[in-house]
């Protein structure tokens, strides 16, 4: 509005002036400046949707808004139904396939069931088993299989001694054709722990086969992006995990996801000592030494579960997990707030903060 | 150089912080509340008007507050009430939720600075 006035102002001059001829070409050079500056600001559609028990925000560029909002309105259902299939402890799929394995049965699964298990059985034998889908009892001990757990007290170190003794893992599954069955009936799958960048992959496909290639699905805080916005891409900000702000900032690069697992996202109090819910299947307890773990990676599956195994496998041990599961992009916030990086991860963000008194930590 | 001349690029440059602040500031003019109920049409706020506004969820009906250039939950029939202690939002982007009772309340500005948050 303003930029209108300014112009009417210069034209007064030029009006009024002996030399107005000459100067018209500045005035609209002026007013292309204005144009430009309003062009550079691409449409992106976005909106925000209640799905996978948190919020979806859906962003799309390149499209019609009709389109746009055809599109959001498909993978909002095709990510519901994901979500209710494979709910850890509403009735659902799922708790129906854990039945039947604690009765030492064997259950045939379609093609999305079998596709979403093998998943699960090769990204644990990666993380060699410290991503551990088939510990679902493990995580239900804990009071996790509820919406909100109430502040009551940890479960007993005997209880807790009995689950991981039980060994649970991925690896005493086996799909035969579409047949499951376990040689464990400790085993109860959850699969919380890479489902959300499952169902975002979903999406990311669904996207595509509707014609849509630049886009962003972000699930509450962990997201692909495709494409760009006009020749611009994506620009992602990563969340402080101690303050309130971006701690660091990054350019997508095509197809990529980027997941974080965070000792702040769920939790419970008790005396005042807090217990997060990402469980190390080795103690049986919350794992020790890491506040945070960012993973850049094209597939948000991968994604998701690296940044939970990394997570557990803690300050000491992460390059190793992240370089078994084939991840080349991870940031660890240690407890002490001390930033491990790789070398390729340093070389992709960008901190939004003067980090010169924070203690990082970067590797080949 | 003529007078003319002088006087444009005089002008140019006066426009240029004005501009700057236009098109790449992080400007919290024309901020607004955005509201959403799984239950309702969605509801957009101005910022700078103070209002106290109940809202229709999934379990019941929340309060949201605005007040100087603020937002709140006040009250919501949800368990945890994560809602109300996530307190006051005052900058762009930032959000409270009470996904039990489905409704969101967000702070949007005009220009953002991020197309995503990761966390």
């Amino acid at each position: 509005m303003a930029g209108i006035n300014a112009l009417r102002t210069i034209n007064h001059i030029f009006s009024s002036g002996h030399h107005g001829a000459q100067c018209a070409p500045y005035a609209v050079l002026c007013l292309i400046l204005f144009l430009t500056g309003c062009e550079q600001r691409p449409l992106v559609y976005q909106q925000q949707v209640l799905a996978l028990g948190t919020l979806v925000d859906i962003s799309i560029y390149g499209v019609d808004e009709q389109q746009a909002a055809k599109a959001v309105t498909a993978v909002t259902n095709s990510m519901e139904a994901i979500h209710h299939d494979w709910h850890a402890w509403q009735p659902s799929k799922l708790t129906y396939i854990n039945e039947q394995l604690a009765a030492g049965n064997s259950i045939s699964l379609n093609k999305e069931q079998q596709q979403l298990i093998q998943t699960g059985i090769s990204l644990a034998r990666q993380s060699k088993d410290l991503f551990n889908p088939a510990a679902g009892k493990l995580i239900a001990l804990w009071g996790f299989h509820s919406d909100e757990r109430p502040g009551t007290a940890p479960p007993s170190e005997t209880d807790i001694k009995v689950l991981v003794k039980a060994d649970a893992s991925m690896s005493k599954l086996t799909l035969d054709n579409n047949q499951l069955s376990t040689s464990n009936p400790e085993v109860m799958i959850d699969v919380g722990g890479y489902a959300k960048g499952y169902a975002v992959d979903q999406a990311i496909d669904e996207l595509r086969r509707m014609g849509i290639n630049n886009a962003i699905i972000n699930a509450g805080g962990d997201l692909r992006a495709i494409g760009a916005k006009n020749d611009r891409p994506w620009r992602i900000g990563i969340r402080h995990p101690r303050q309130a702000g971006v701690i660091a900032s990054l350019e997508t690069q095509g197809d990529e996801s980027v997941f974080t697992s965070g000792d702040y996202e769920r939790y419970f109090e008790f005396n005042g000592q807090r217990f997060h819910h990402i469980i190390d299947p080795r103690s049986g307890r919350p794992a020790q030494g890491t506040s945070s773990v960012t993973i850049i990676h094209r597939d948000a599956s991968t994604a998701d579960a690296a940044a939970t195994a990394v997570f557990i496998a803690g300050p000491k041990q992460w390059r190793e997990t992240a370089r078994a599961m084939g991840i080349k992009e991870v940031m660890l916030i240690d407890a002490t707030g001390t930033i491990h990086m790789t070398e390729a991860m340093s070389q992709r963000i960008h901190f939004e903060f003067d980090n010169k008194t924070t203690k990082t930590i970067i590797v080949p | 150089m003529t007078r003319a001349d002088k006087i444009v690029v005089a002008l140019a440059l006066l426009l240029l912080p004005f501009m700057y602040i236009e098109f790449w500031g992080n400007s919290s003019q024309g901020e607004v509340v955005q509201v959403r109920s799984v239950n309702s049409e969605g509801i957009t706020l101005p910022l700078d008007q103070d209002k106290q506004l109940e809202i229709a969820g999934a379990l019941g009906s929340s309060l949201i507050e605005i007040k100087d250039r603020q937002v709140r939950f006040i009250d919501s029939p949800c368990q945890g009430k994560q809602c109300i202690t996530t307190g006051w939002l005052q900058k762009n982007g930032q959000l409270a939720a009470c996904l039990p009772n489905g409704i969101t309340v967000q702070i949007i500005g005009r220009d953002q600075r991020f197309d995503a948050v990761n966390f």
